[in-house]
């Protein structure tokens, strides 16, 4: 009897043991995925963060801040499924424990991640939840976020609406005007609220996204007055990707406002940072608006030398729209030069491009 | 929708409307969590 009572006590022990080591092996597991997302190795960060879940924890709110940064890592990922997926574990987990704050972030999070997948509507409820939250626990940077997050999505629900839509900026349809108009709405709350803050941060993010719902309302010199504060503050902050952003966003607006010197400056600066900051992509794009500034400017010669430079770096990317993009760019420039030879060559090779990724409007064009 | 290859040249630079400033995503750290209740323990 004594004998058995003994062994209780010595099995309760074991499983205290391996239970509390089990919680240390967690929440180990767990810093160390955190750590590894502070310094962006997200893939890395998930693998640490998954083996936390995979041991497990008793502590709700640890499984909560787990789930919330696997979350966060996928979505950095661009794995946006599952994203989605551990943002939801996370909801359901603060409902649960009954903590609002961590409710509210979650649906922030939430939100974000429906709106990179198109969802527009699911993630407007999910904004405003976290709104909401935030309102309710008093929680004024929550609110300034949630602000900025409803922004976002009707800015890309705006964005998405215009796709295929041939006009220029500010010849919008009614309903894509207010959709923006929306967005302007609540990135002016937001913007008042970060200022009250003192958030220069922040003040930098809705400044940019200004500018840009004015300039696809048309709203051309309010947009140029935004990124050059969005400048500034990037500036401020020694921040060269948001700085290559507003100088790329300044180039276009003053596009529009037939500025095409000006415009060159501008992204002659954009073409610099993004050589510093080794962006392709960016770098491409950068040649590829000189290429078509200068054409406005019809300054061929030069226009064709940016031109060309956009296509090394569309071939060396594999980019074929891109490439397309040149070859047709290209061909315009050398018929204006009255190189029919040339123009030939590029109106071929962008038929060519065109024919192969299914580019109907593209192959159309380049028979012409 | 697929992104064609002819466009004119102003509606190039406007065909993607501007880039968008990045996304905030709200952190929920474990790290901040676990020192909160090792002092709250502590006290």
């Amino acid at each position: 009897m004594a004998q058995s009572a003994a062994n209780g006590v010595d099995q309760d022990l074991a499983s205290k043991r391996l239970h509390s080591r089990m919680e240390a092996s967690c929440l180990e597991l767990a810093l160390e995925g955190e750590r590894l997302c502070k310094a962006g190795d997200f893939k890395g960060g998930t693998a640490f963060f998954e083996a936390a879940v995979q041991v497990g924890t008793e502590d709700l709110k640890t499984l909560s801040a787990i789930y919330s940064q696997l979350g966060n890592a996928y979505f950095y990922l661009k794995e946006y499924g599952k994203a989605l997926e551990y943002h939801k574990h996370d909801l359901t987990l603060a409902r649960t424990i009954g903590d609002r704050i961590g409710e509210g972030k979650a649906s922030g999070n939430l939100g974000n991640t429906l709106k990179v997948l198109g969802r527009f509507d699911e993630a407007v409820v999910c904004c405003q939840r976290h709104l909401d939250i935030s309102q309710e626990q008093g929680d004024k940077v929550g609110e300034a976020r949630a602000l900025y997050n409803i922004g976002n999505v009707f800015h890309a629900q705006g964005k998405q609406q215009l796709w295929g839509c041939t006009q220029d900026p500010g010849d919008l349809p009614l309903d894509v005007r207010d959709t923006l108009q929306r967005a302007t709405g609540f990135y002016e709350m937001n913007l008042c609220l970060v200022k009250e803050l003192g958030d220069r941060a922040a003040q930098g993010r809705a400044y940019g996204n200004l500018g840009n719902t004015h300039y696809l309302l048309g709203n051309f010199v309010e947009a140029i007055k935004f990124h050059r504060q969005r400048l500034s503050i990037a500036k401020e902050f020694g921040d060269k990707a948001a700085e290559r952003r507003a100088y790329s966003n300044l180039g276009n607006a003053l596009i529009f406002l037939g500025q095409f010197n000006t415009a060159t400056e501008y992204y002659r600066k954009t073409l610099q940072l993004s050589r510093q900051l080794r962006d392709q992509v960016m770098e491409a794009q950068a040649c590829y608006s000189l290429g078509n500034t200068y054409t406005l400017l019809q300054q061929y010669e030069r226009a064709i030398d940016y031109h060309l430079k956009h296509l090394y770096i569309a071939q060396e990317l594999t980019d074929r729209v891109g490439e397309g993009r040149a070859c047709w760019s290209l061909g315009n420039a050398y018929v204006s030069l009255q190189n029919h030879k040339q123009a030939l060559h590029y109106a071929r090779k962008h038929l060519d491009i065109s024919k192969e990724i299914g580019d109907r409007n593209g192959e159309l064009t380049a028979r012409m | 929708e697929a992104k064609s290859s002819a466009v004119a040249s102003s509606q190039i630079i406007h065909s993607d409307g501007g880039e968008m400033e990045p996304e905030t995503m709200e952190i929920k750290s474990v790290s901040e969590y676990f020192t909160k209740m090792h002092l709250g323990s502590v006290c």
